[in-house]
């Protein structure tokens, strides 16, 4: 019987996976029980609020799908998913700092309707979100350059 | 180390991966991400299509600008609806249990000072916190709104007197602000409105 380990590196990574696609998956259905309320949200912000409509009819289930593959899918599907992730990260990162730099205020919306006006406090969150999402791609970056752990076979 | 089977098979020679010892191949990942993402707006809009609340695409308006920096919006939508309120009518208000005073600014600048007895509501589009308002609202009568200048309070209050739907409802904007409640030295914090007599 072999004993299983894992490194630190793997636990890390799981732990961010499991973290940052619950907590993902968990505002992506949040969202998802109003998303008439979700685009006055996403319009308060004042940045394109025309076409609010559009995004709040597709990010809560794209954020539910992205969080979940980033729990539950195989590797090169988590490896995708943590891209989409970071993207996503990046513009709500962008839209917290545009409104909180134009002295909007606004509640965020991250987690559906209402919540606390925006501030610094949710451009930290923001980037912290950011930073984890960005170590999980180092991890995993990490775990795929390790050399095979038997030499091939040959053919 | 490598204890995850589908990894392995991308990252050493599985048909997706290929990689070299020189370094990190992502083959696939661009596809892949356009799958994810497709398949999250595909079940965004239907879901959206059965949803009892779902967002109508031809008829979304967005709400009145609910802003600090709103005051090019302010003039043009400022409804008849909604009355200015001068400082001494607002202070005569304070204590009457058919009014309510409604603080529309940052936390950060309700916490600096507010109007004694005021509830704080940074804004009037964040529905949680206009529902809870709202349901204050049972029994009031008067609903006086302000913010850092009368026109950052303008959009808030129709906004309230929109959603609250209420004919009988007077939603009122407090004339210059928190300033100018504050410089002529009305009742400020947030305790009781107890000493509003002694200023009026």
């Amino acid at each position: 019987m072999t004993a299983v380990r894992i490194s630190w590196r793997d636990a890390v990574a799981w732990a961010l996976r499991l973290g940052l696609g619950g907590l993902l998956a968990v505002a992506g259905v949040l969202k998802l029980r109003d998303p008439s309320g979700f685009a006055v949200e996403i319009a308060n912000y004042q940045l394109l609020p025309a076409l609010a409509a559009y995004p709040a009819a597709i990010l809560p289930a794209t954020e539910l799908v992205l969080g979940l593959s980033l729990i539950a899918a195989p590797a090169p599907w988590r490896r995708a998913a943590t891209v989409g992730v970071g993207i996503l990260f990046v513009l709500f990162t962008i839209a917290v700092g545009s409104a909180y730099a134009r002295g909007i205020n606004i509640a965020c919306g991250c987690f559906g309707g209402g919540g606390a006006a925006i501030g610094a406090l949710t451009l930290v969150r923001n980037l912290a979100l950011l930073l984890g999402i960005a170590a999980l791609w180092t991890l995993d970056g990490a775990r795929r350059r390790l050399p095979p752990a038997a030499p091939a076979q040959p053919s | 180390m490598n204890d995850d089977p589908e990894f392995d098979a991308a990252s050493n020679g599985g048909p997706a991966g290929q990689a070299g010892a020189s370094g990190v191949r992502q083959d696939g990942l661009p596809s892949r991400l356009a799958v994810l993402l497709a398949a999250g707006a595909a079940l965004g809009l239907l879901l959206n299509l059965v949803h009892p609340r779902a967002v109508r695409f031809a008829t979304f308006a967005p709400p009145s600008v609910c802003s600090a920096g709103a005051d090019e919006h302010a003039g043009a939508a400022t409804p008849p609806a909604v009355e200015l309120l001068s400082l001494t009518q607002v202070a005569s208000l304070c204590g009457d249990p058919r009014a309510m005073v409604a603080d529309a600014r940052s936390a950060e600048r309700f916490a600096e000072g507010h109007v004694a007895g005021a509830i704080h509501l940074p804004c009037a589009s964040s529905r949680i916190a206009a529902t809870a308002a709202l349901d204050r609202l049972a029994g009031k009568e008067t609903l006086v709104v302000y913010g850092d200048s009368t026109e950052e309070a303008l959009p808030v209050a129709e906004e309230l007197r929109r959603r609250g739907d209420r004919p009988g409802l007077r939603v009122a904007v407090l004339d210059g602000g928190f300033p100018a409640w504050s410089q002529a030295g009305l009742a400020c914090s947030s305790g009781p409105c107890a000493d509003c007599g002694a200023h009026r």
